[in-house]
């Protein structure tokens, strides 16, 4: 149970202070994968900001009995003057992890992550992708009873994709997940319960479906960089640019199949456009080579 | 595994010692030579104007080795000046760790400032181990009075800071104005030598820096037959220091620190 106590919460900006919730109350059902909708700026990451402490609320008390994660990779918990072997044990040691789960830990991420002799590199050396290979292993490397995610970034090539699929998946049996995204063909996948944030009230919806269509209704729409992500995703681009894009989050391992398909089908389709315009290139070869002839 | 339950008293001393570790490594780890340059700013502080005044022959402090007299000084100087800016500072580059929900501000403040009085007070024990092995008189008269002293100097130095941290953090302005505050401290806290030297109404003035009396009490406390400031006190420091903490944790309590401004 994660229980929110009539919370007001607000940001001073450059023109006033601007009020994200007031008076807010909010009881988020027990065991259940939650997934928390709204449009821009109706305060999902605000609302996962409290929830996961990295912010403290002007008023009001926010309670649980439940172990949440931090934002799952999330690279701004890294100390960048650090390496990254630094980093684990320092996570490990405020996690109360000593000696050999310390050990094992380290060796988890090490092997998680793939960044080779990187691993005793200070982070600031790191590549944006490399520390959030690392920032994703080491949120991977705790049990949680809930994992944070906001619009989380799987990255690296498609191997490195798959494996944090599988991880995840295998987390995801035990733990559940509270998470924020734009991509409701992701909340359908991964979620049980809705919350739709509007204008600083969240309504809680039982059914998927029916929070999607409020949450449509409200003049929601998927995120274009979301559908973009998705497309690169599929059509299986170079592992640069996956890197750069903050492509989609790791599914559970039942929908790796289907996800699968998916893949096989635009390779398939790929390919006919290549034999196409292969074809087509001929075509106009003989055409000139016969316009010389002439 | 994980499923440990930590009681809150574990928590806060899992953090602590993560922090403490964490800082202790970011300031030795950084180069290969991270401890040497720890040690050679003190020393550096000692060596320049040592040798400048040495060298010029004025008997600056009459019946005191002027090493001493200035490594006492610089002693409580050196301790509140880094303590209060890694606060300070801390506001800012202390963000990053409380994505982990068990670290709070305040704990990164503890361990910034119990690192940093212990690098000091290795750094320091190595400088006067050094300048006995001279030939000077170094060993304090009353070491737990200086260690009092000490103690002290690092209270003033935790209230002071969080009241500079939360001013910072209401007005973002003011940051760069309270590290320009810290620039003619070194001269009033009469480290390169004794305020006294100044008209009785400028010594009245400079009395107000609560640092010059610590630098004073400090040399009381550890080198014989020193003459300090006639308004020396040991209440004034102290209850300035009760009254910064009493402040600046209740500014903390109020999450002024801890409000982000965007």
């Amino acid at each position: 149970m994660i229980r929110l106590d009539n919370v007001t919460k607000s940001y001073l900006t450059l023109r006033g202070r601007k009020v994200v919730f007031r008076n807010f109350s909010l009881d988020i059902p027990e065991g259940r994968n939650i997934g928390l909708i709204g449009r821009n700026g109706a305060g999902k990451s605000t609302l996962m900001r409290l929830i996961s402490a990295v912010d403290m609320p002007d008023s009001g008390k926010i309670t649980t009995s439940a172990r949440l994660s931090w934002p799952v990779g999330l690279t701004g918990g890294l100390q960048k003057n650090l390496t990254g072997r630094d980093n684990v044990k320092f996570v490990c040691r405020v996690q109360g992890v000593r000696r050999a789960g310390m050990q094992e830990k380290m060796q988890f991420v090490q092997e998680f992550a793939e960044i080779g002799d990187y691993f005793d590199q200070p982070v600031s050396t790191y590549s944006s992708g490399m520390r959030a290979r690392l920032a994703f292993g080491l949120s991977m490397a705790f049990d949680f009873d809930y994992y944070l995610i906001d619009e989380v970034m799987s990255v690296g090539d498609a191997n490195f994709k798959q494996k944090s699929r599988e991880v995840f998946g295998e987390r995801l049996q035990k733990s559940k997940v509270i998470l924020v995204s734009h991509s409701m063909r992701r909340i359908r996948r991964m979620c049980d319960v809705v919350v739709h944030l509007d204008a600083g009230r969240a309504t809680v919806y039982e059914d998927v479906l029916e929070g999607i269509k409020a949450y449509q209704a409200a003049g929601g729409v998927e995120g274009l960089a979301e559908q973009d992500a998705d497309a690169q995703d599929v059509a299986g681009q170079g592992a640069a640019e996956q890197e750069m894009a903050a492509a989609s989050a790791p599914a559970p391992v039942s929908d790796a199949e289907a996800a699968e398909k998916e893949a096989a089908e635009a390779r398939a389709a790929a390919r006919a456009r290549r034999r196409k315009r292969a074809a087509r290139r001929r075509a106009r070869a003989e055409q000139l080579k016969a316009g010389g002839g002439q | 595994m994980d499923r440990l339950e930590r009681t809150p008293f574990k928590i806060q001393r899992d953090v602590l010692y993560a922090l403490l570790l964490l800082e202790l490594s970011s300031r030795f780890g950084k180069s290969r030579g991270g401890f040497f340059w720890v040690l050679v700013e003190p020393v550096a502080h000692l060596l320049v104007p040592v040798m400048i005044f040495t060298f010029v022959r004025a008997r600056l402090v009459p019946g005191i080795e002027y090493p001493v007299f200035l490594v006492y000084g610089f002693l409580p100087f050196l301790f509140f000046r880094s303590i209060c800016l890694q606060i300070i500072d801390a506001t800012n580059s202390g963000q990053g760790l409380l994505a982990y929900r068990q670290v709070q501000l305040l704990d990164v403040f503890i361990a910034k400032t119990l690192a940093h009085s212990v690098i000091y007070a290795v750094v320091f024990s190595v400088v006067l181990t050094a300048l006995g092995m001279l030939g000077y008189h170094v060993f304090p008269l009353r070491p737990i009075e200086l260690g009092g002293v000490l103690v002290l100097t690092i209270a003033l130095a935790f209230g002071l800071g969080l009241l500079f941290a939360a001013i910072a953090s209401l007005i973002p302005d003011a940051r760069a104005a309270i590290k320009i505050l810290f620039m003619p401290l070194y001269f009033a806290s009469g480290i390169l030598f004794p305020v006294t030297r100044f008209p009785d109404h400028w010594v009245q003035l400079l009395s107000i820096n609560p640092v010059l009396h610590l630098v004073e009490l400090s040399r009381i406390a550890s080198v014989e037959g020193y003459q300090p400031m006639p308004y020396t006190s040991v209440v004034y420091p102290l209850g300035l220091a009760l009254l910064t903490l009493l402040v600046g944790l209740m500014l903390y309590r109020l999450r002024v620190l801890t409000k982000v401004t965007v």
